[in-house]
């Protein structure tokens, strides 16, 4: 047995927020891993005893990149609270808003974070490595200035509808505070249209939108790539290309077992929402997906649990997210036997522990659904083909995401009726809500019990909770965690595998690595990720 | 040429994400064509590992110049002052701050939190958050009202939740041309150039405030937002209507209330029970009036509005 080495990557950078990772290294592998969120800033605790809406002012501000997203949690979990009645141009304008966030932070993340480890100098041996240094060089490289410059005009969009991106709060229950005008609807047609013209059809995908979408199997899509230079060279293609040959379709697989809470209340069927109601009225369908076996289950808030054994709370070990209390433990060592983070160790409580995000997505996007709900077998079809998931499907399955979103997009523009309402005045009222919504980075939703008028418990469980979660207390890895085992190390000096991995998951946290020697002790080096 | 360093402390990233919405110059101009060099940022640029952490000391000893130390976030000083809930890189955030705020010629307050504490320093403040040279409207925070910079200045804040992109390149870019000097700041250690108009300032509300005209509630193209939605246009310092969000709009403009983001209160009243999105009134005059109005003032005014009001006041001029 070799020696066991271990590395702490603290702060790993290229992720949003504070993350330290600490992998153990053993004969060249990654044989355990922690994964700890550095940052503790207390939104429940300040949220007790205010304003019921005070979330809708708060819950953005939790997260710079995914503001919408909290947004739109905030304000459904008070629309199910109060019982309200949405408009359908509401519902509308909050899919959008959360569409064209989403398109800001696929090429920010894309090409910002995820795409600069490609220009590694481990990787000077690939092929491909001059032309992803000429291309994705932080700052200089070619298509990191126009992914940057591009990333900035989807929010242009929410900015007719929201006023700013980021930090609007114009999503309330009820509906939502603008009466957009012809001209808000056509000129955010007109950024749709170039954000389509300049980057998503020439540099994303070299193809039309059409052609892309005749993909529907691997096999397709190999077919595609052969089949023009445009494709192959595409950043699509040479991410496709490239990530092959450095090996990353062969490690970061994760627990196999997915979780979303379903994505985009459609326009007609979720305007009297309710807790219980939403599942059945979501255009991109949610549940629990067992990948190894293709077992599909509906999935329900009440499952969600929260392990807090070795997170740095003075609470009870396990409880759902209605019932805790959130007292910050005063002292917090690190220990890794004990306590070692501010993130719980979300899970369901029959599934256990589930990765989130535009794999998830995508996968139980594979399985039957209502014929208005979106429906697509390609990402299946290449786990399937490549013998599971790795840090390259994971990615894939965002870039592939793009187009799917952009299309509602274009959808939402076409069905707005601007005579009608957009808000209906709601009684307050107290009470229990939950809204909920995908994130580009994955499940995320609020919870809120209002008494007396005021807020008496606000709870929110973020993507990047289930995804970087520490250990449970039976022991059970957090899916980073998990993903990381058996990640390759060619030079312990500089683990740009473990920081491939971290990045796969777009956590929303900036994660730093810490590599030891696990027989020594010996701290080998640290470094940001993301 | 001009170094400069980029931390988040508490901090949501959203100056980061709204930082990275410029045009003219954008962020890769700032490198490229301003001779920026962005030492370091925690969501931009290549990872350094061990050498941030030399970078860092080497900055601390001086070896390298700090020209410009931006800060995002708020200072974590919990629990009980060790700061300990916000570690990076081996340490807890709040001494790298110490100790780069004394090698630094020009040290930038980004967004609410690094300013005045903002949103994590609503009570009951659970992180004992402070911003770098205030906490809400105290001069002190952090570094203590006596801070300067190496250059001589305090802390230049840039407040707002988020910042607008300009607000921040053109900061960035005066300091590293050399027009340092030209920067003239208010009370709170805002550029005036920004903050000396009114968030009202360019408001497409404006005819609707000025003849009283009320947008009672949300949905509705007409109407002030000030007299019923809690809109704080009208005594909250900013460029927003002037220099506009995202090139297209505002949030008064979409019919968004102004939170007063830009202001040390926010957010005001710490969102307590029946304040948010809800004008606050004594015997129907709202309690807070627009800057430099008195009520006998504002009492003459709009019955002068009301009674002057034209014909098309209350039709819906911002039509499909």
């Amino acid at each position: 047995m070799g020696t066991v080495q271990t590395l702490d990557i603290s702060p790993v950078g290229r992720v949003e927020g504070d993350l330290d990772v600490r992998v153990d290294i053993q004969d060249g592998r990654v044989v355990d891993a922690w994964t700890q969120a550095q940052l503790f800033r207390g939104f429940e605790v300040i949220l007790r005893d205010k304003d019921p809406q005070a979330g809708l002012i708060m819950t953005p501000r939790a997260c710079g990149i995914c503001g919408a997203s909290h947004l739109t949690c905030a304000a459904w979990a008070l629309d199910t609270a109060w019982q309200t009645t949405v408009p359908r141009n509401a519902i509308l304008a909050r899919n959008l808003g959360q569409i064209v966030e989403t398109m800001q932070s696929q090429p920010r993340h894309h090409y910002g974070l995820f795409m600069i480890d490609y220009t590694n100098k481990n990787y000077r041996a690939s092929r491909f490595y001059d032309e992803a240094v000429r291309r994705w060089a932080p700052f200089t490289g070619k298509h990191y200035e126009i992914g940057i410059a591009i990333s900035g005009k989807p929010v242009e969009i929410y900015a007719l509808f929201g006023g700013q991106w980021p930090h609007s709060s114009y999503m309330v229950p009820g509906g939502v505070m603008c009466a957009p005008t012809l001209t808000d609807v056509t000129r955010a047609t007109g950024i749709l249209e170039y954000v389509r013209r300049t980057w998503l059809e020439p540099v994303w995908l070299g193809c039309s939108l059409e052609r892309y979408e005749e993909i529907r199997s691997h096999a397709d899509f190999l077919a595609w790539l052969d089949e023009k230079p445009e494709h192959a060279s595409s950043d699509l293609g040479l991410f496709w290309r490239m990530s092959a040959d450095i090996g990353l379709d062969r490690y970061g697989a994760g627990p196999r077992r997915y979780l979303s809470w379903g994505y985009l209340p459609h326009e007609d069927r979720y305007q009297r929402p309710t807790i219980d109601g939403r599942a059945a009225a979501v255009i991109m369908r949610g549940g629990v997906f067992d990948a190894e076996t293709g077992a599909y289950s509906a999935v329900d808030q009440a499952h969600t649990r929260e392990d807090m054994w070795h997170a740095w709370y003075d609470e009870p070990d396990v409880a759902h997210p209605f019932d805790r209390t959130t007292r910050p433990a005063a002292a917090t060592p690190t220990d890794f036997a004990g306590k070692y983070s501010w993130s719980t160790a979300v899970a369901h409580e029959r599934a256990g522990r589930l990765e989130t995000g535009p794999l998830a997505r995508q996968l139980i996007a594979s399985g039957a659904g209502e014929p208005w709900q979106h429906r697509d077998p390609l990402v299946l079809d290449m786990y399937r083909a490549l013998g599971g998931p790795s840090v390259m499907l994971r990615h894939f399955a965002r870039m592939h995401e793009a187009v799917r979103l952009y299309r509602e997009a274009e959808r939402i523009l076409r069905q707005f009726q601007l005579n009608d309402v957009w808000y209906l005045k709601p009684t307050e009222l107290d009470g229990r809500g939950w809204g909920a919504t995908e994130a580009v980075r994955g499940a995320l939703c609020h919870w809120v019990e209002i008494q007396g008028g005021k807020i008496k418990n606000y709870q929110i469980v973020a993507p990047t909770t289930w995804n970087v979660g520490p250990r449970t207390r039976d022991g059970v890895r957090g899916p980073m965690e998990q993903a990381l085992i058996g990640t390759p190390i060619a030079d312990p000096n500089d683990p740009v595998e473990v920081g491939h991995v971290c990045r796969s998951y777009d956590s929303c946290l900036v994660c730093t690595v810490h590599a030891y020697d696990a027989r020594t002790g010996v701290q080998l080096a640290a470094f940001r990720t993301a | 040429m001009a170094n400069l360093l980029w931390l988040q402390g508490g901090a949501c990233s959203g100056n980061t994400m709204s930082f990275l919405n410029a045009e003219q110059p954008s962020v890769c101009d700032l490198v490229t064509d301003f001779g920026i060099t962005i030492l370091w940022h925690p969501s931009l640029g290549l990872e350094l590992g061990d050498n941030l952490r030399n970078l860092l000391g080497s900055l601390t000893r001086g070896d390298v110049a700090l020209d410009i130390l931006v800060f995002e976030g708020t200072v974590i000083q919990a629990p009980d002052g060790t700061g300990t809930w916000n570690r990076f890189a081996g340490r807890p955030m709040k001494d790298w701050v110490t100790d780069l705020a004394k090698v630094a010629s020009y040290v930038v307050a980004i967004g609410d939190c690094a300013t005045w504490g903002g949103i994590p320093a609503t009570a009951p403040n659970p992180t004992q958050s402070t911003g770098l040279q205030f906490l809400k409207k105290n001069h002190g925070g952090f570094l203590g009202a006596a801070y300067r910079s190496r250059a001589g200045m305090p802390v230049i804040n840039v407040p707002g939740c988020p910042a607008h992109p300009d607000w921040i390149t053109q900061i960035l870019v005066a300091v590293a041309t050399g027009r340092a000097g030209d920067l003239s700041l208010d009370d709170l250690q805002r550029p005036r150039t920004f903050f000396s108009s009114f968030t009202q300032t360019g408001c497409t509300r404006n005819m609707h405030f000025a003849y009283k005209v009320s947008a009672t509630e949300f949905g509705q193209r007409k109407g002030c937002l000030y007299y019923d939605l809690g809109c704080r246009g009208p005594m909250t310092h900013s460029p927003c209507n002037r220099i506009l969000w995202n090139r297209q709009s505002s949030k008064t403009r979409a019919g968004m209330p102004c939170l007063g983001c830009t202001e040390p209160e926010f957010p005001f009243h710490d969102l307590a029970p029946g304040t948010v999105f809800k004008t606050q009134t004594v015997r129907g005059v709202p309690s807070e009036l627009p800057a430099g109005i008195d009520k006998p003032g504002y009492i003459r005014l709009t019955a002068a509005a009301k009674a002057t009001s034209p014909s098309w006041a209350e039709e819906d001029i911002f039509v499909v």
